[in-house]
């Protein structure tokens, strides 16, 4: 694929992108409740990934914008106009299935044009337009071939083609790449991406993967039970976590005991005193005055050093290449991660005592958690939409 | 179809149902009527169809001679396919495509044809060996208290229907694992095939046998040519004099068919659950 | 010919290796085979014994002249050529007519019952309703007559009820005969198209209503064609099934009604003329043939259509 697809092909190009908008999106099946109250704002020509553990309702999500559910209270609007009854056969949407994409009895071509077909369009109309997204999905040798005689990677591209045929206003995506094979799932990221960018097209993506997410969206969605936690860009969300939620979903968070100053600006943890960068939300309802609280730390940042003395124990070591992941159990019978380079793990084997160590850097605290981290630990914090940020002290 | 909500279906779907109900319960209930004597002018209504079933004429004889001919063609149709079924899937598995035509072979041939190839069969037997010990073998071949002949054509006939049985039952079990993982535990060929691998394809056996049973019960063809008088027969036979009771009969058949058929069903299903958990 | 489908509905085969024979010491490899093929052997004989000779009996005697003609025991083709005019062709014609009219029928209706089958929501009702439908595909002869001549015979329920000889009705004639046979045609028909219509994928629904395609356009332009070989199935094999059939034709009509299977058994039993056993063989080849044509259709389209709807 060039670098000025859209340029050697104009009429890929779909303009301006469209607006996508929730507003207060309910959905109850029987007792389960998948949406509840599910406002979110997709901008134009983004690519936003959905995330969220299974049963939180981001399929829901995506499939209340196809018309394939139809929402018990709450609206979809698309460029500012209420699509919520319109039925889902005159919605422009393209969407792009998990698996059973293609039809098993119409070739590739036939399959990309049949959007076109039902629109009345003539048949060399048709299969010139079939060529052209062939050729865009880098398949254009395949044309005549049955989805039987398909790899699984290439029967999603052409059904990524197939709902690019009539040049939707959103592109929808239901965890294309959950059934293929890890490598074929890598380059097919890379792929959708690159294309998304070059036609510019809106577009809802959902995984419950999260490194696909982090990599291939400019903003991420992160869903629990039918309601949003955080949306925001892969690096704020993995920085700056708006909810514990998001913090221990999107990669991994240890918890330091710490304690936090009167004044709430400074922690003393680790036998240091670093400054609080944010609290999430929830965690002041205590009230002012020094309390305990989790420090929350990511496992490149949290220093491990053998010492004798040392408070805390190594319980296992995992060789990952360049770096190991170290297991360390805490005085309070916790367990945290750190993952440090190969060359300086050496001494690190499991059952070495040790001490640990924070960088002179902002942190993030939360209330505490028991000292033995309960399966499935309640978060007790208020859940936080995209209207209320996570808070800054400073 | 789940994801789009049409109510229009609901209706639709709902008379089909209904229609197709009615075309296919009203004649059961019309023939229980009919053996009852309700709706044919003339007759008193009473159950004296059902209760003279014990003592018909001839009844008897022709079930015990039906089910006689049935359980033979049972071990006769399992006796066969077992082993060869197995040792497709643990021997020789080129001589699948093999057994798979010559198991669906019978299905080219009409129950008719059939009849009319071993009545014309055993008449040319009769007229050529007459005097010699074959024609001794033929006549014992048919002898009316256990007709063998019988028994081969209705086992011919199963055929298809038991292969497809079976076949399904031991796709479903991972055959070769099982065998290996009986033999490395030190048993030998035939405890592993008693042992092993037949309880496992008890769902299937049993179905087999069942679909085997209900088409000798039901058998009509082969049997009228050959001069027989098993069940099927005897009803029309009797239809001539006691019509009644002969569709009293046919009901009993039926309902004793499907509640075997359910039971059957039911506990093939109610294993597969247990498992499942 | 009977239905080639398990009571508890078909299962689909898992992939088998091949067995690696250059891992297998040669002499346990030859000693395996050897047990293959004597676990076969009984199969095969038993099946070339008592499906073989009577076949090659019925070939040889369609090819026989008959013992009433001077020319006894030579071979001929008169018995063939015979099965091709009157009075047998009229029978003949009759059961092709009888056959495909019943499969027609059976087909179209038994694809917006298995449809709402598949469809419903309860489970119970479905699993019921398919059960019913196994024994009532294999409800066929004597008990089904019977009951049909209860309802609908000349002195039946119905018939009386509601003065249908005045109107013109007779159980006995090719018309009469048809509702019967679609009596176990449909549920064969319904057992058929189950899991066909069970494989038909959510997701094709949806890309066709996501592709501006309405319920219509997604019956005509995706469902239907899919379904097509299942369909093309069904009748060939519901065709296959009614032109096999006596016993329910002979305990309604008896030998009146112009049917080959009647034919043939009347004319073994020389209830008609004297001296036609071997037209009847002809005959009877000429059902074997017509079965060996059919089953020739119905196996690839079986083969399609799994492989689409597996």
């Amino acid at each position: 694929m060039t670098e000025l697809l859209t340029d050697r092909m104009p009429t890929l190009a779909t303009g301006a992108g469209s607006t996508v908008e929730f507003r207060g999106l309910r959905r109850t099946f029987g007792a389960t409740t998948a949406l509840d109250g599910l406002d979110l704002e997709i901008r134009p020509g983004e690519l936003l990934a959905l995330l969220g553990p299974s049963g939180c309702g981001k399929t829901t999500a995506l499939r209340t914008v196809a018309g394939f559910e139809r929402p018990d209270a709450g609206t979809v609007l698309m460029d500012g106009e209420d699509v919520t009854r319109i039925p889902a056969h005159r919605r422009d949407v393209g969407m792009v299935f998990q698996s059973y994409s293609l039809f098993p009895h119409l070739n590739a071509v036939d399959n990309i044009a049949f959007g076109l077909r039902m629109q009345g369009t003539g048949k060399s109309a048709r299969r010139a337009r079939a060529m052209e997204l062939l050729e865009l999905v880098g398949l254009p040798q395949h044309a005549e071939r049955f989805p039987s005689q398909l790899s699984g990677g290439q029967q999603q591209r052409i059904a990524l083609a197939r709902a690019l045929a009539l040049r939707p206003k959103v592109l929808l995506l239901d965890e294309p790449l959950s059934a293929l094979d890890a490598q074929v799932r890598q380059t097919l990221r890379e792929e959708i991406r690159r294309l998304q960018q070059q036609l510019g097209i809106t577009t809802l993506f959902v995984t419950h993967d999260q490194e696909e997410a982090l990599s291939m969206a400019d903003r991420v969605a992160v869903m629990r039970s039918g309601q949003m936690e955080q949306c925001a860009a892969p690096a704020e969300l993995y920085q700056r976590p708006a909810t514990a939620f998001v913090a221990e979903f999107v990669g991994v968070m240890s918890r330091i005991p710490g304690r936090l100053a009167s004044d709430g600006r400074a922690v003393h943890v680790l036998g240091c005193s670093l400054p609080v960068h944010g609290e999430l939300p929830g965690s002041t309802d205590f009230g002012g005055g020094a309390r305990d609280v989790d420090v929350l730390v990511r496992p490149e940042t949290l220093g491990v050093t053998a010492a004798d003395d040392g408070t805390s124990r190594i319980t296992a070591a995992t060789f990952r290449g360049a770096g190991t992941r170290l297991t360390v159990r805490l005085p309070d019978g916790r367990e945290a991660v750190a993952d440090v380079p190969t060359a300086a793990a050496t001494a690190l084997g499991a059952g070495t005592a040790v001490t640990l160590s924070l960088p002179d850097c902002p942190v993030l605290v939360d209330r505490p958690r028991g000292a033995a981290r309960p399966a499935g630990s309640a978060v007790q914090q208020p859940v936080s939409t995209t209207r209320r940020p996570w808070r800054r002290t400073r | 179809m789940a994801g789009l909500t049409m109510s229009r279906p609901g209706l639709g779907r709902g008379v089909v149902l209904l229609v197709a109900g009615l075309y296919f319960v009203v004649p059961i209930v019309c023939a229980f009527a009919f053996s009852v004597g309700i709706g044919s002018p003339g007759q008193q209504v009473g159950l004296d169809a059902y209760t003279g079933i014990g003592a018909a004429e001839g009844l008897a004889d022709s079930l015990a001679l039906t089910l006689k001919v049935a359980a033979a063609t049972v071990a006769l149709v399992l006796g066969v396919l077992v082993p060869a079924l197995l040792a497709v899937r643990l021997a020789a598995p080129r001589l699948r495509t093999a057994v798979q035509a010559v198991c669906l072979l019978p299905l080219v041939v009409p129950a008719v044809a059939l009849g009319a190839g071993i009545t014309t069969l055993l008449r040319w037997g009769a007229d050529r060996y007459y005097g010699t010990p074959l024609f001794e073998g033929l006549v014992a071949l048919q002898d009316p208290d256990f007709p063998v002949i019988l028994v081969l054509a209705f086992a011919v006939m199963a055929l298809p229907l038991a292969y497809s049985t079976l076949d399904a039952g031991l796709s479903a079990l991972d055959l070769r694992v099982l065998v290996e993982a009986a033999r490395s535990c030190g048993s030998s060929w035939p405890r592993t095939l008693v042992h092993v691998v037949l309880p496992n394809l008890r769902g299937a056996l049993l179905n087999a046998a069942f679909l085997t049973l209900a088409l000798v019960l039901g058998e009509y063809a082969v049997a009228a040519l050959l001069g027989y008088q098993p069940f099927a027969v005897w009803t029309v036979v009797i239809s001539g004099s006691e019509a009644q009771m002969s569709v009293a009969v046919s009901i009993v058949g039926l309902l004793g068919t499907w509640a075997l058929l359910m039971v059957i069903a039911a506990a093939g299903r109610t294993k597969r659950l247990k498992e499942a958990s | 010919m009977s239905i080639p489908l398990t009571v508890a509905g078909s299962r689909a085969t898992l992939p088998r290796p091949a067995l690696d024979s250059a891992l297998v010491p040669r002499r346990r490899s030859l000693r395996v085979a050897a047990g293959g093929w004597l676990g076969v052997l009984p199969l095969f004989l038993f099946v070339g014994v008592a499906l073989g000779l009577p076949v090659a009996t019925m070939v040889i005697g369609a090819f026989t002249t008959p013992s009433t003609s001077s020319a006894e025991g030579g071979l001929t083709t008169a018995n063939m050529a015979a099965t091709m005019q009157d009075p047998y062709l009229s029978s003949l014609i009759g059961s092709i007519k009888l056959s495909a009219t019943a499969a027609a029928i059976g087909a179209a209706v038994g694809l917006p019952i298995a449809h709402a089958i598949v469809t419903s929501r309860f489970r119970a009702l479905r699993e019921a309703v398919l059960a019913a439908a196994g024994v009532l595909a294999n409800f066929g002869g004597v008990p089904l007559a019977f009951a049909f001549v209860a309802t609908l015979g000349n002195a039946g329920v119905l018939t009386n009820a509601f003065h249908l000889g005045d109107l013109g009705w007779s159980l006995y004639d090719m018309r009469g005969l048809t509702v019967v046979y679609l009596y176990f045609l449909i549920p064969l028909m319904v057992l058929t198209l189950t899991p066909a219509l069970e494989g038909l994928r959510v997701q094709w629904r949806e890309a066709a209503a996501n592709n501006r395609a309405n319920t219509v356009q997604y019956w005509r332009h995706v469902a239907l064609p899919i379904l097509l070989p299942s369909l093309l199935g069904g009748f060939v094999l519901l065709f296959g099934t009614a032109f096999s059939t006596y016993a329910t034709a002979a305990a309604i009509a008896g030998s009146t009604v112009q049917l080959v299977t009647v034919q043939i058994a009347a004319g073994l039993s020389g209830d008609v003329l004297v001296g036609q056993g071997n037209v009847a063989l002809a005959l009877g080849l000429d059902m074997v043939l017509i079965a060996a044509i059919v089953m020739a259709i119905y196996l690839p389209l079986q083969r399609r259509s799994a492989r689409w709807l597996a």
